[in-house]
């Protein structure tokens, strides 16, 4: 019974993008298991796939084969809607670019994910949504728009916006990477403290190590695929 | 329903960005309705029209019209100057009609466009040669001074009856008139009365004079263009028609006249005005149809300006079912502006218009308009919409 004891699970997936004639093959047989209330990171260059690996992880991506269990659900199972509805109530994401949307202010990017929810949650979105925005110091920009406000206190939005539906995992794709190195360890800190506190699982993927030394379990990826050590 | 509202803000959020990318992607949809609006304004304005001139002229009234009758090819109300071929009518005609028993009264009608000379003014107008029954036949009654009668029919007086609008234009005031004289193609005639105002632009600017004065100058043929019978009751229309017809037939062949009741030439005008109006929603249909797809091609461009915006959305758990009502509320509403804009300005027309033709605004075309337009922007917004659904989450977020 893998899904009591993990929260997600790959086995032997494959991921394939086909350029031309020519076929990429961005992860190779990887096999991998996050337990809940992790804190994981992901670690390895440019190109080594670990990009594809988070997206895979999130639902975000769809693996050419292999096998994804996600919470006891085989994914190649559900429907895109029941796909959607995990993306919207069990994952929250953090890029690096941080892909809020411009035309919404810091508290509409926030709350955005409730527009999308199906069901009624149990608690006050818009209350907890404030709570975050102070918890994070971003509530005095609750009214302004993405682009007016610091890469830090973006950064801060996308988190808050990651975590208003209060999600089992947050996959953070190299959250520090637009970000100076003092306000990335603020982000990375951040993350930790949730991570602890919320008990939320965290994959972390980095090719930077001072992030990769913050997480608990390291996971070295090469050329597609998962390798012992980071080399 | 929980998402109208912000669906709405997003839209109206990227109408604001683009202003002017919105205004001309409306401007389609709005020349359409426009278009579509005005045509039907003008086309059940001139039906209507047409409609209450016959309607008011009275019940069991019989026409006769030479040639085939209003077939459609030409025509106006009183007079039917237009018809094409046939005879022209005269008083032998008219006194062999007044013989059948079933007919109560028979009005020859002549018609002849004319300027109307006073002393100090002259207009374009209409004569008209009627006898006093006329008057009833039309419903004009007098403002001002009295009708001419039989005797004045008789005696080929020089009088007339002045319509109100043409009297006002040619002396200071309606009341004014009566007693003084206007010149006809050199003649001259003495106004008895002025016309209660009617509404209808030909009775208003026409002076109705006895038709056996016309004899001469004005209508030296001595004939007339059409002849209305008057029927004593409903119930005797079908055969005083019958006899109708025997009478004339004893003079003119049968494809020379037409003997028609109130009630097919009712029928007859609106068959041919469904024609019309069908065809004047065709044509403005076009300029919807090039307005719809302006709007698919914005769209197009929309979802590949947001297609990051996309990904965001199906990052944080948007199905592709809430991305395509998002994509297709935006053209909706793009749509229902140009409608709306459309409509207000085809209203302010009309309403312009409306001084020198009898265009009318139609509930049912204001109604129309705003459901075609939003069926347009459904219509035209689904291609755009579906190809934003159906992008991949993954490939939408990393779009550049």
């Amino acid at each position: 019974m893998r899904a009591k004891k993990y929260m997600i699970s790959l086995k032997n997936v494959i991921k394939e993008y086909k350029i031309g004639d020519t076929t990429l093959k961005a992860l190779d047989s990887t096999t991998l298991e996050i337990k809940h209330g992790e804190f994981i990171g992901i670690i390895g260059s440019s190109g080594s796939g670990k990009s594809t690996l988070m997206h895979i992880i999130g639902l975000l991506d769809k693996p050419t084969s292999g096998e994804i269990i996600f919470e006891g659900r085989n994914i190649a199972k559900l429907t895109d809607d029941e796909i959607s509805k995990i993306r919207n109530s069990v994952v929250g994401f953090v890029f690096q670019q941080f892909n809020l949307i411009n035309n919404l202010t810091v508290a509409e990017n926030i709350r955005l994910p409730l527009l999308y929810s199906k069901t009624k949650p149990d608690y006050d979105i818009a209350n907890y949504a404030n709570d975050l925005m102070r918890m994070f110091g971003i509530d005095k920009r609750a009214n302004f728009y993405p682009n007016k406000i610091s890469g830090g206190e973006q950064q801060r939005c996308a988190i808050a916006r990651a975590l208003v539906m209060k999600p089992k995992i947050i996959l953070a794709d190299e959250p520090t990477g637009n970000l100076d190195s003092k306000t990335g360890n603020e982000i990375i800190e951040l993350i930790k403290k949730l991570n602890k506190d919320l008990n939320v699982t965290v994959v972390i993927v980095t090719h930077e190590k001072s992030v990769a030394d913050k997480t608990r379990r390291r996971v070295y990826i090469k050329d597609g695929r998962v390798v012992d050590k980071y080399i | 329903m929980k998402q109208a509202i912000p669906l709405l803000k997003a839209s109206i959020d990227d109408f604001k960005r683009n202003k002017i990318r919105t205004f001309l992607t409306s401007l389609g949809i709005m020349i359409g309705v426009f278009s579509v609006v005005i045509l039907i304004g003008l086309g059940l304005g001139l039906k209507n029209y047409i409609q209450n001139q016959f309607e008011s002229l009275g019940a069991n009234l019989i026409l006769i019209l030479p040639g085939g009758g209003f077939t459609g090819e030409g025509g106006s109300g009183i007079g039917g100057a237009a018809l094409v071929g046939g005879v022209s009518f005269d008083e032998k005609d008219v006194n062999s009609l007044k013989r059948i028993s079933e007919i109560d009264f028979v009005v020859p009608v002549f018609m002849k466009g004319v300027t109307i000379e006073a002393p100090r003014e002259e207009k374009f107008g209409y004569v008209m040669g009627i006898n006093e029954d006329g008057f009833k036949l039309m419903n004009v009654k007098a403002q001002f001074g009295k009708l001419f009668d039989n005797s004045d029919v008789q005696a080929s007086a020089k009088v007339g009856v002045m319509g109100n609008t043409i009297a006002k234009d040619l002396f200071s005031s309606p009341a004014d008139s009566v007693g003084k004289t206007v010149r006809l193609e050199n003649q001259r005639f003495k106004i008895l009365a002025v016309a209660e105002k009617k509404g209808d632009r030909e009775a208003d600017s026409a002076i109705f004079i006895p038709y056996k004065t016309t004899y001469g100058s004005l209508n030296p043929d001595k004939t007339f263009w059409s002849i209305y019978l008057g029927v004593k009751s409903d119930e005797l229309v079908s055969t005083a028609k019958v006899e109708a017809e025997k009478v004339l037939l004893d003079r003119y062949d049968k494809d020379d006249f037409a003997v028609t009741e109130q009630s097919e030439l009712l029928s007859t005008i609106n068959q041919i005005f469904s024609i019309i109006n069908s065809v004047l929603i065709a044509i403005g249909s076009i300029s919807l149809i090039v307005g719809g797809v302006g709007i698919m091609n914005i769209m197009y461009a929309t979802v590949t300006d947001r297609t990051r915006e996309i990904g965001i959305r199906r990052a944080i758990g948007a199905t592709r079912q809430d991305i395509l009502f998002q994509f297709l509320a935006e053209s909706t509403l793009l749509s229902l502006i140009g409608g709306v804009l459309g409509l207000v300005a085809a209203g302010i027309i009309i309403i312009i218009i409306r001084q020198f033709f009898p265009a009318t605004l139609n509930l049912f075309a204001a109604i129309a308009a705003l459901g075609i337009s939003s069926a347009i922007g459904v219509f035209f917004g689904v291609f755009p919409a579906r190809r934003a659904a159906n992008l991949s989450p993954i490939e939408a977020i990393r779009y550049e």
